[in-house]
C-alpha cells in the first residue's frame, strides 16, 4: 500500500542504479505500491531480470556518459540516484561516483526535476566516535575508495543544492541488509562459508543498520515531503545492533557456530600488517580458490589435478599422504585449522574499518523521523528473518533439494 | 549436391559472434554467402574476421544468393523471417525458440514441408553426449516405469547479449520460461513424453517473469516439478525416478555428470562420451555438430536431428503456461502495511 497517499501516482520518475539491490527493490515499491511510471537507466540488460517483470520503462544506458543520463531524466519529475561504482578498478569506481552524480545533477538541472533522491552513505562522516551521531556531525574522509568518492559526490550534491537550489535530498543510509544485498548480507554468508569473520573486541562495537525496505521507505517520503530538498539525512533502524549479534544471525542461518574469530581491536590490526607486509601470488590464488568455491570444484576435477593426485599416491608413503592430504583439505570448507588467526581465509580488516566496528556509535535518525515522518517498520530480528526466508530461496545457505551428482565430483580429491 | 551450401546467417548479435560464426568458420562445405544485419556496423565488425561475399541491412535482398540460414534475430522474427525463407525454398536452422507460438511453428513446418526445404531448430542442449545417454537410457527403458522427476534450473546470466530483447514481452514472448525454459522442457519432454497437464506459476507483474515454477503431469503418467530462475542459482539438474532406479543429470553443461542408479547397484556416475575415444566436449564443438547435421540433412535430403516437429510439444507447453499462468510468490515480496505505512509488519 502506499506510504505517500498515492503522492507519486503516474508521476515519471527515474531511478538509476535501478537494477542494483536498492534500486530494484525502490523500483518494485514504486511500479507496485505507489504507482508511480518508473524509468530505469540499465547499464548491463543481463542485471535487469528481476526489474523487467514490472510494468516500467527500460532505457540502456551508462551514468558516465551525459547525453544517456539527459535522455533517461527527460520528461521525469523525480530522479532517485541510487547508482555507484562497482568496478574493481578504483578509477572507474570514483568515475562512476563521481562524475556519474555530476551528470545526473545536471541532467536534472537541465530536465527541471522536482526532486533528486541522492543516495549516499554514513561512512561520509568517516570513522565514527562512541555517542550519539547525527546529520551536524563533520564529514570527512574514511580513507577507502568507496567512502572517500561517496563523499565528494555528496560535496557536489550540496554544492548544487547552494548554487543552483537544486531540490536534492540526500539519504546517508547505515549499513543495508536483507535480500539480495551484496555487501552485507550476501558476502557476509560467502565469507563464513569460505572462512572466518573478525570479532572486534568481541563484537561489543554497535552496528547501526537498516533493513533494505525500511531504506526504501525512506527514500519515497524523501521524494514527497515538502520540507526535505536541501537537507541531508541518516537512515538507519530503531536502534543499532551489536557486531556480535549482527554476525551471529548470519551463523544460526547458516546453522554454524565457529565462523567468528574474537580479536581485540589492536590484534586485529596486527595482523592486517603482518599480512600487508607479505603478501605473495601464491597466497593471493589461493585466497581465491577459497573464496570461490566453483573454482575450487572446477580445479579439483580437472585431468591434471586428478594425474598429480594419482601419481602422488603411489610416490608417497601412507603417512605423508595423509599429510598432504589434509595440506590439500585446506581448500575445502570442513578443515579447522589451529592458529585461524595466521589463516588468510580470516578475512582482514584494514585499520580504520577495525576502529569502525570496535566504535559505540548511535546513528540517530530523529531528523528523518521529524522531516521525512519516517518510521523503521522493521526490527532487527523481523528484518533477518526475512533475509533468512530470501537467503533460503536463493539457494545461499546450503542445498535444499537432493543433488546426487554433484557431490560425487568435489569429493572426488578428499575420498581419495 | 556437391556444392558448397551458400548461408546467410541472419542476426549479428552474440550468438552467432560467440558460436555460430565460429562453427561455420570450420565447416569446409559451408560457405559464409552473407551477414545480415539492421545494424551494418555490427555486421561489418564480424566481417573483418569471418569474411563473408556480402553485408546487408535486409535478409530479402540476398534471398537469391543463398542456400540456406541460419536465424539468429530476436525471438519474435523468427517465425516470419523462417516462412519466408522456407517457401522461397531456402533451408533454415533457427534459434531457440523455434517460435514464440504453436501457431507460427506448425505454419514454420508446413512451409518446410511444401517447399522441400530443411527446418532444424537450433535446440543445442539435445547435441550434448550426457542429454543423448539419458534419452537412449530411458528409450530402452533402463529405469522401468517412470514415476516422477524434479527438474531445478536457475543460472544468473552473464550472457553479453547485444540487444536487451529478451526484458521485453513483445520482442521475446516472455522470460525465463521461454528463455531458459525452452532449453530444458523441450530435454523433459524428450526424454519423457508429453505433457498431459501443467499447472505454473511465476513472478511477473506487468512485465517479463524472472522466476517460475510448474507441476507437470505427463501422458506416461510420471509426474514432477520444473522449476526456472534467471535470478538466482539453482541446482542446475534434472533427477528423474523410474521403478528400477533413478538417474539425475547436470543441465547446461555439454560435458555434465550423469549419475545412473539401477536398484542397488551404481551403473554410471561420471561424463558420457560418444565413440571409443570419447573426449570432453565444449560449446563450440556442440554448435559445430549442429552445423554439420544441418548440412549434411540438406545434402542428403533427410530430415535433421532436431526438426521442427519435435519441438513443438515444448513451445506449445510454455503457451499454456502463459495462458494459465497463477501468481508466484516470491520471500521478498512482503505485503504491505496499512495505509500509513506505518504499522510493524507481523
Amino acid at each position: 500500500m502506499s506510504l505517500t497517499n498515492l503522492a507519486l501516482s503516474g508521476k515519471h520518475v527515474l531511478v538509476t542504479g535501478g537494477t542494483g539491490f536498492i534500486g530494484s527493490r525502490l523500483i518494485e515499491r514504486l511500479a507496485i505500491e505507489e504507482n508511480a511510471k518508473a524509468r530505469v537507466l540499465v547499464h548491463h540488460p543481463a542485471n535487469a531480470a528481476r526489474v523487467a517483470r514490472l510494468p516500467i520503462e527500460m532505457i540502456g544506458g551508462d551514468v558516465l556518459n551525459p547525453a544517456d543520463v539527459e535522455r533517461a531524466a527527460d520528461g521525469c519529475e523525480i530522479i532517485f540516484h541510487c547508482a555507484y561504482g562497482t568496478s574493481q578498478d578504483e578509477t572507474i569506481q570514483r568515475r562512476v561516483n563521481v562524475e556519474g552524480t555530476k551528470n545526473i545533477l545536471d541532467a536534472g538541472l537541465r530536465a527541471k526535476a522536482k526532486r533528486i533522491v541522492h543516495f549516499s552513505t554514513l561512512l561520509v562522516y568517516g570513522v565514527t566516535a562512541d555517542g550519539d551521531l547525527d546529520e551536524t556531525a563533520c564529514r570527512k574522509p574514511f580513507g577507502n575508495t568507496y567512502s572517500d568518492s561517496k563523499l565528494d559526490a555528496e560535496r557536489l550534491a550540496l554544492d548544487y543544492i547552494r548554487r543552483h537550489q537544486l531540490p536534492v535530498v540526500i539519504l546517508q543510509p547505515t549499513a543495508v541488509y536483507g535480500p539480495f544485498a551484496l555487501q552485507w548480507t550476501v558476502r557476509v554468508l560467502e565469507r563464513m562459508k569460505t572462512g572466518r569473520l573478525i570479532l572486534v573486541n568481541g563484537g561489543d562495537g554497535l552496528r547501526n543498520a537498516v533493513y533494505i525496505d525500511d531504506l526504501v521507505s525512506a527514500a519515497v517520503l524523501a521524494a514527497v515531503k515538502k520540507e526535505a530538498p536541501g537537507e541531508a539525512f541518516l537512515i538507519s533502524g530503531d536502534s543499532p545492533v551489536t557486531w556480535r549479534e549482527f554476525y551471529r544471525s548470519y551463523e544460526q542461518m547458516l546453522g554454524l557456530s565457529d565462523r567468528l574469530v574474537n580479536l581485540s581491536a589492536s590484534e586485529a590490526k596486527a595482523l592486517y600488517l603482518r599480512a600487508k607486509k607479505v603478501k605473495s601470488i601464491l597466497s593471493e590464488v589461493r585466497a581465491l580458490v577459497h573464496e570461490l568455491p566453483d573454482l575450487r570444484r572446477r580445479l579439483l576435477s580437472t585431468r591434471e589435478v586428478a594425474f598429480m593426485t594419482k601419481s602422488a599416491r603411489r610416490l608417497f608413503s601412507n603417512r605423508v599422504w595423509s599429510r598432504l592430504k589434509s595440506q590439500i583439505s585446506v581448500y575445502g570448507p570442513t578443515a579447522a585449522p589451529a592458529d585461524v588467526i595466521s589463516q588468510e581465509r580470516s578475512h582482514l580488516l584494514d585499520p580504520a574499518t577495525i576502529d569502525f566496528h570496535a566504535a559505540k556509535t548511535r546513528v540517530r535518525i530523529d531528523k528523518a523521523r521529524r522531516i521525512l515522518d519516517y518510521q523503521p517498520a522493521f526490527e532487527f530480528s523481523r528484518g533477518m528473518q526475512l533475509t533468512e526466508r530470501w537467503a533460503r530461496w536463493a539457494n545461499l545457505l546450503g542445498p535444499t533439494h537432493p543433488a546426487l551428482c554433484q557431490p560425487t565430483r568435489t569429493d572426488k580429491l578428499a575420498a581419495g | 549436391m556437391k556444392e558448397r551450401i551458400r548461408l546467410a546467417l541472419i542476426g549479428c548479435g552474440a550468438v552467432a559472434r560467440i558460436h555460430h560464426l565460429p562453427a561455420i568458420a570450420r565447416v569446409a562445405a559451408a560457405d559464409l554467402a552473407v551477414l545480415v544485419d539492421p545494424s551494418l556496423e555490427r555486421a561489418r565488425e564480424l566481417a573483418a574476421k569471418y569474411r563473408p561475399r556480402r553485408v546487408v541491412r535486409d535478409y530479402r535482398e540476398v534471398t537469391d544468393e543463398v542456400d540456406a540460414a541460419i536465424v539468429a534475430t530476436p525471438n519474435y522474427l523468427h517465425a516470419p523471417i523462417a516462412i519466408d525463407l522456407l517457401r522461397r525454398g531456402i533451408h533454415v536452422l533457427v534459434e531457440k525458440p523455434m517460435a514464440l507460438s504453436s501457431q507460427d511453428c506448425e505454419q514454420m513446418i508446413s512451409a518446410a514441408q511444401e517447399n522441400g526445404a530443411v527446418l532444424a531448430v537450433g535446440m543445442e542442449m539435445r547435441f550434448f553426449h550426457p542429454c543423448r545417454f539419458v534419452r537412449q537410457a530411458l528409450s530402452k527403458n533402463l529405469l522401468g516405469r517412470i514415476d516422477s522427476f524434479d527438474l531445478r534450473a536457475g543460472v544468473v546470466s552473464n550472457w553479453p547479449s547485444t540487444t536487451d530483447y529478451f526484458l521485453h514481452k513483445k520482442q521475446s514472448g516472455g522470460g525465463v520460461l521461454i528463455h531458459y525454459g525452452v532449453h530444458v522442457l523441450d530435454l523433459l519432454l524428450w526424454w519423457l513424453g508429453d505433457c498431459a497437464e501443467v499447472s505454473y506459476r511465476d513472478d511477473a507483474l506487468g512485465g517479463v517473469e524472472a522466476n517460475c515454477e510448474m507441476k507437470l503431469r505427463l501422458r506416461a503418467g510420471a509426474s514432477g516439478t520444473a522449476e526456472i530462475s534467471r535470478m538466482r542459482k539453482l541446482r542446475n539438474t534434472c533427477l528423474i525416478e523410474g521403478e528400477h532406479g533413478s538417474l539425475e543429470i547436470e543441465l547446461w553443461d555439454p560435458d555434465g555428470h550423469v549419475y545412473l542408479k539401477h536398484g542397488d547397484d551404481l551403473v554410471l556416475n561420471g561424463c558420457v562420451g560418444a565413440g571409443a575415444d570419447a573426449t570432453r566436449e565444449s560449446a563450440p564443438d556442440v554448435f559445430l555438430r549442429q552445423l554439420v547435421d544441418f548440412v549434411e540433412a540438406i545434402r542428403q535430403r533427410r530430415a535433421p536431428f532436431i526438426p521442427g516437429l519435435e519441438v513443438l510439444p515444448a513451445v506449445r507447453l510454455i503457451e499454456t503456461c502463459y495462458a494459465s499462468k497463477q501468481a508466484l510468490e516470491l520471500p521478498w515480496m512482503i505485503s504491505w502495511p496499512d495505509q500509513n505505512g506505518y504499522q510493524r509488519v507481523a
